[in-house]
């Protein structure tokens, strides 16, 4: 997609919007041209006999309404804009967000997630800014149009020799930007450089105090901020340099004029209400083109945004970007939004992987061609030393990784899109690293399902969560995540594994559930996992003996591939690597 | 209220003085250039006045082209001293900040966990570098620009002065009416941009919790539940952007007509007095050209105060940070012998609030001894290994090492000599080096080679494209849980503690990992003092002594084979269990 057809989706989205909004900018813009008007005739009312008939009171009643005319225009400019720019804004922040939360979830953006904010608030944002900057455009070149015409009909060899040189020098200064783009963007990269210092220094803080590293960081991170005060030096500078030459154009452009001017004054056909009037819309036209050079600076940025945009959408056309979805910013969110109860499903009664492969991009590791193949109401355990895929293949099987070949079947049938296949109620996940979000207990472990029929107490039951509810303030209620109370690491695993266990589901995964808790929670956890969860199926990635010991079935990983399968008893008779994770020691 | 005012005052002078006066050349220099501009400035329009009442008269022509030649000399010199002057000052802005940004992530660096556990790294860099940035202004240029700008106002009045009485006093209440506007309508803009703030702040908050959960979200089928919250975010979003942008807008009505009203008043005084032959024409467009120019000082003042504003809440922020003192004050120096250290525990009382976690503990190592460390969630073990490394002081009691107490010794000299490994590995941004030697040049590649053969991670070093150069990401996506913990490992093997604290260290491993360890760790604790922290009793096998602590008191000590005998121990009650979970 060219830039020119991404700005122009954009503009489609809400047309009325956006053609209102340029109709009053350009009102606006072409509102400067009266007070020019109104001084001109107030110069000449008092040199010039004739021109007289203007009262100067009229004339200043006059200035005065031109001003509260322009200020209405101005006010209702900012309410078309706004509302025009926070729809497009979102739709772009909307249709990303739905794209990730669609992608394969163990990848679904190609960068950290931090850095991922700035596409959502930086690109977006100069997308916006550079769609909206059209309308002022079309305004200004409309002012530009008029006025040239109006100082032409005063003087058209005066219009020319002014304005045309110094069209050239604010042209050529504007030329210049193409450079400070690139020392802005080194100014940018060094002051990243220095925040990812800071957040590094802190997010590692016990490492580095129990290294008694503290010096060495810091007088790294002096460095890192020299470098960057030489950056924002150039930067500065150069931006600097055009801005002056921009807002002295105006001086230049008026030392021109008096140049020119002074044998015409003597003759009388330049008066000084001419002069004047010169000087006025040499302000406007002048700023006009350095508003012009920003909206191509704006066009340029808006390339580059929709380049980076693409690429974390890792692969999908560029449409997705702009498709017109709706926002729900009046009526019945819940409506539209939450559309998939999805229908009955099949029970599961045989779920097969043949040849699931996944290959890392970046180190060449991962899984290749693993069969597995789960019954209706079995517990099946995966297990293996670390790096051994285990993690690796229940993510391949679930669409959180994009497999690289391989087939998923459900009792049979052929699964086209794991991704979104296993979902509930068909399976639900506990990931090895839990995340929690900043909200309510009960809305971390429902995210948006309905507690019918006492399912969330039963989940926080098994789950061993209840004794736990009673040390937080509010229950249930109590705001945990990142900015609510922190869970320690054994109850953030746990309310995962309620999170799960709250959707009823066919199939249950859970990856590595309980390294983080005491032998006692565990065993109970595992107890009651096995005594309640019915004919569900079970696929478990553990090393612990508790839960191998209980498995119907047990497989066992190695450098990416399947090293034996069976029983405990059979493994433990027949795989050395088996034998030695069970003893922990080489027989 | 005035004495708030005052520390205030004292702490800008404080924040002047040591940061900004060593550069004195520079704040010179500046000076001048932008004395010389605002000369510049006022100059002008006189030229222009010259120039309109030489025209209109019958002199001669030649006059005119100096005239206009020098205007557009001036014109240029001032382009000139403006940019160097705001290359000068950029200059001395960032050199100030640098150093404040240096000094203050330096203290906090040196701040306690107390202070770092209910400070996320976040929040920090807002401190650190938000609000020095936004310091930043203060100090290049905002003595200058403030006393630049008035000048200039205060020049203009002046000069207006000169040509009539009425004109200057005309022109003085304007100025002061239209500082006061302004100031009152930002009254009503700046609340609701903070507003707008702290909703954006929340909805990119929200959008980076969910961009780490994907995975959780996907799986669990809750991306309707997620697109929802989005949805109600962006109704709460709206309103607020709305008024936002409609103060936003009262900013610039309010400049267009206060501005429009003080020409209309030069036009009506000028006129007046021109019809009273009190002026020249020239000197009517004086007036003109003054006015329009007063817009400047005025705006530029009005952010300058802004500025200041701004400023003043990061001051405020970064002098509180200043006064955390570390609770953990450096001990005077005692030195730690080489070699293994003993370990003396005497009556630690310790709790995070008014509740004890630790209650009068005694426990002692002896040098080489390893130490087994059993008990629950939440008993107190985690807390004990905090202690040894004085990330906390204890309320009662002292702890020694060597027969030296621990508040006696630098805190760098104290971590250089006792290792800890925990279950929670804090892995950098950077290279696989920068990882393991925290820096330090002084440790050379094949000693780190050396080092993650040992630990088995040859394999793993093998299939680095860039070897030790290869970058880590931060958090150590790019590892596994278990190999991220091999590598926390491997920086204690890099140095040469005489007591090595391994809490819950192997959590993440499987057990044939671990095993595949012991001969490392055996390596790494032979002349070396150790205490396993654990909840799995495969772990402690190798330790001399067993402790075993419940709500932060211990409950049974001893030699572990002595306990392990003992039928009626604890110790042996959790083997038997152990025993069952493999017979199960």
């Amino acid at each position: 997609m060219s830039t020119f057809t991404y700005m122009w989706r954009l503009i489609c989205y809400r047309p009325g919007w956006y053609i209102t909004n340029a109709f009053i900018w350009t009102i606006i813009y072409l509102m400067p041209i009266f007070p020019g008007l109104i001084t001109k005739a107030f110069f000449d009312s008092l040199t010039i006999d004739s021109a007289a008939a203007y009262s100067t009171w009229g004339l200043i009643a006059l200035l005065i309404g031109a001003a509260f005319a322009r200020s209405a225009m101005v006010l209702i400019g900012f309410i078309t804009d706004v509302n025009f720019r926070f729809r497009m804004g979102m739709l772009l922040r909307r249709n990303l967000l739905e794209h990730i939360l669609k992608e394969p979830g163990a990848r679904a953006i190609p960068c950290s997630p931090g850095e991922a904010i700035s596409y959502f608030r930086d690109d977006v944002d100069q997308s916006e800014e550079a769609v909206s900057w059209s309308v002022d455009v079309f305004g200004m070149t409309c002012f530009a149009a008029v006025s040239c015409f109006i100082l032409i009909r005063i003087d058209a060899q005066m219009t020319l020799l002014v304005f045309l040189p110094l069209v050239i020098v604010v042209v050529v200064a504007q030329l210049a930007t193409t450079r400070l783009q690139k020392y802005r963007s080194d100014s940018r990269e060094s002051t990243a450089k220095v925040t990812g210092a800071i957040s590094e220094m802190f997010g590692s803080v016990q490492a580095i105090q129990v290294a008694g590293a503290e010096k060495r960081v810091m007088s790294r991170f002096r460095q890192l901020n020299d470098n960057r005060r030489k950056t924002m030096l150039k930067d500065k500078l150069m931006t600097e340099v055009l801005d002056s030459i921009f807002s002295n154009s105006v001086n230049l452009g008026t030392g021109l004029i008096l140049l020119l001017a002074g044998q015409k004054m003597r003759g009388g056909e330049f008066t000084v209400g001419d002069f004047s009037l010169f000087v006025y819309y040499l302000t406007f036209v002048t700023q006009f083109i350095s508003n012009f050079g920003k909206f191509l600076t704006y066009f340029k940025q808006m390339t580059v945004a929709l380049l980076r945009l693409t690429g974390i959408l890792q692969g999908a056309p560029a449409q997705v970007l702009t498709a017109h979805n709706r926002l729900y910013l009046k009526g019945d969110i819940e409506d539209g939004a939450a559309k998939q109860e999805p229908q009955a499903i099949d029970k599961l009664e045989q779920l097969d992987a043949v040849g699931l492969t996944y290959t890392y991009p970046e180190t060449g590791r991962g899984i290749a061609s693993i069969n597995i193949s789960l019954k209706r109401g079995s517990f099946t355990v995966i297990t293996g030393p670390i790096g051994s895929g285990k993690t690796t293949l229940v993510r391949t099987l679930l669409g959180l990784l994009p497999q690289t070949s391989g087939i998923v079947r459900w009792n049979g049938q052929e699964v086209p899109d794991p991704g979104s296949f296993f979902a509930p109620p068909r399976s639900a996940y506990t990931a090895q690293v839990p995340r929690l979000y900043s909200d309510t207990l009960r809305e971390n472990i429902l995210l948006g399902a309905t507690d019918q029929k006492g399912q969330l107490a039963r989940a926080l039951h098994t789950a061993v969560l209840e004794d736990d509810l009673g040390h937080l303030q509010n229950g249930l209620d109590t705001v945990i995540g990142p900015r609510g109370v922190k869970l320690s690491g054994g109850q953030a695993q746990r309310t995962a594994a309620a999170r799960m266990l709250v959707r009823d589901s066919e199939l249950y995964v859970f990856d590595d559930l309980s390294s983080a808790l005491d032998v006692e929670t565990e065993q109970k956890l595992w107890s009651r996992l096995f005594r309640e969860r019915g004919d569900a199926t079970c696929l478990v990635v553990s090393h612990r003996k508790t839960a191998l010991a209980q498995a119907d079935h047990i497989i066992v990983m190695r450098d990416g591939e399947v090293e034996a399968e069976g029983t405990a008893e059979e493994l433990l008779a027949a795989s050395d690597t088996f034998r030695q994770l069970w003893h922990g020691e080489e027989n | 209220m005035s004495k708030k005012n005052k520390m205030k005052f004292s702490q800008y002078r404080m924040m002047l003085s040591r940061y900004l006066l060593p550069q004195k050349k520079a704040l010179a220099g500046l000076a001048l250039l932008l004395f010389s501009s605002i000369g510049l400035q006022l100059v002008n329009p006189q030229i222009i006045r010259y120039f309109i009442d030489t025209a209109q008269s019958d002199k001669t022509l030649q006059p005119l082209y100096y005239a206009a030649a020098l205007f557009i000399g001036f014109s240029l010199i001032q382009q000139l001293v403006s940019v160097i002057a705001t290359y000068v000052s950029e200059n001395l802005a960032w050199r100030a900040t640098n150093q404040l940004r240096g000094d203050l992530a330096e203290h906090c660096l040196r701040l306690d966990m107390s202070f770092h556990k209910s400070n996320t790294s976040g929040s920090i860099i807002e401190r650190v570098d938000g609000d020095v940035n936004a310091l930043a202004n203060f100090f290049s240029s905002f003595i200058i620009h403030l006393a630049g700008n008035l000048l200039l106002m205060i020049g203009i009045i002046l000069l207006l002065f000169r040509e009539n009485i009425w004109i200057g006093l005309g022109m003085l209440l304007f100025v002061v009416f239209a500082m006061i506007v302004i100031q009152w309508i930002r009254k009503f803009a700046v609340p609701v941009w903070a507003k707008w703030r702290q909703i954006n702040a929340e909805f990119y908050g929200y959008i980076g919790e969910h961009l780490e959960g994907t995975e959780d979200t996907r799986a669990n089928g809750a991306t309707g539940f997620v697109m929802n919250r989005f949805y109600s975010l962006l109704r709460r979003m709206l309103p607020l952007r709305r008024k936002a942008f409609l103060g936003f807008s009262a900013m610039w009505i309010t400049t267009i007509i206060v501005f429009a009203l003080g020409n209309a008043m030069a036009f009506a005084i000028s006129a007046s007095l021109w019809k009273a032959g009190a002026i020249s024409i020239g000197t009517v467009y004086l007036i003109f050209y003054y006015t329009e120019l007063l817009a400047k000082p005025i705006e530029k003042i009005r952010t300058q105060i802004e500025d200041l504003q701004k400023a003043d809440a990061s001051l405020l922020r970064i002098f509180e940070l200043f006064d955390t003192a570390p609770k953990i004050a450096d001990g005077p120096g005692a030195k730690l012998p080489e070699g293994p250290l003993s370990v003396e525990l005497n009556e630690v009382t310790f709790g995070y609030d008014e509740f004890p976690t630790l209650q009068e503990l005694n426990l002692q190592v002896k040098p080489g001894e390893v130490l087994g460390l059993l008990g629950r969630t939440g008993s107190g073990k985690t807390t004990l290994a905090r202690l040894m490394l004085r990330f906390y002081d204890p309320q009662q009691g002292s702890i020694r090492l060597n027969g030296t107490d621990i508040r006696e010794c630098k805190l760098a000299e104290l971590r250089s000599r006792v290792a800890l490994v925990t279950q929670n590995i804090e892995i950098l941004q950077g290279t696989i080096r920068d990882n393991l030697t925290l820096y330090d040049e002084s440790i050379s590649d094949s000693d780190i080679v050396a080092v993650l053969r040992e630990l088995g991670l040859r394999n793993w070093y093998d299939t680095l494209p860039d070897g030790l150069d290869t970058p880590l990401a931060s958090g150590g996506a790019s590892l596994s849980a278990g190999e991220a913990q091999l590598l926390a490992f491997a920086r204690v093997f890099l140095t040469n503690p005489g007591l090595v604290i391994l809490d819950e260290a192997s959590s993440r491993l499987d057990p044939l990992t671990e095993f595949r360890m012991e001969q490392a760790i055996t390596k790494l604790l032979s002349s070396r003092s150790c205490i396993i922290i654990a909840h799995r009793l495969a772990t402690v096998q190798r330790a001399d002594q067993i402790v075993i602590l419940e709500q932060g008191r211990i409950i049974e000590s001893g030699a572990r084979v002595k306990l392990a005998a003992d039928p009626s121990s604890t110790f042996s009650r959790m083997l038997a269990a152990g025993l069952e979970e493999v017979l199960a």
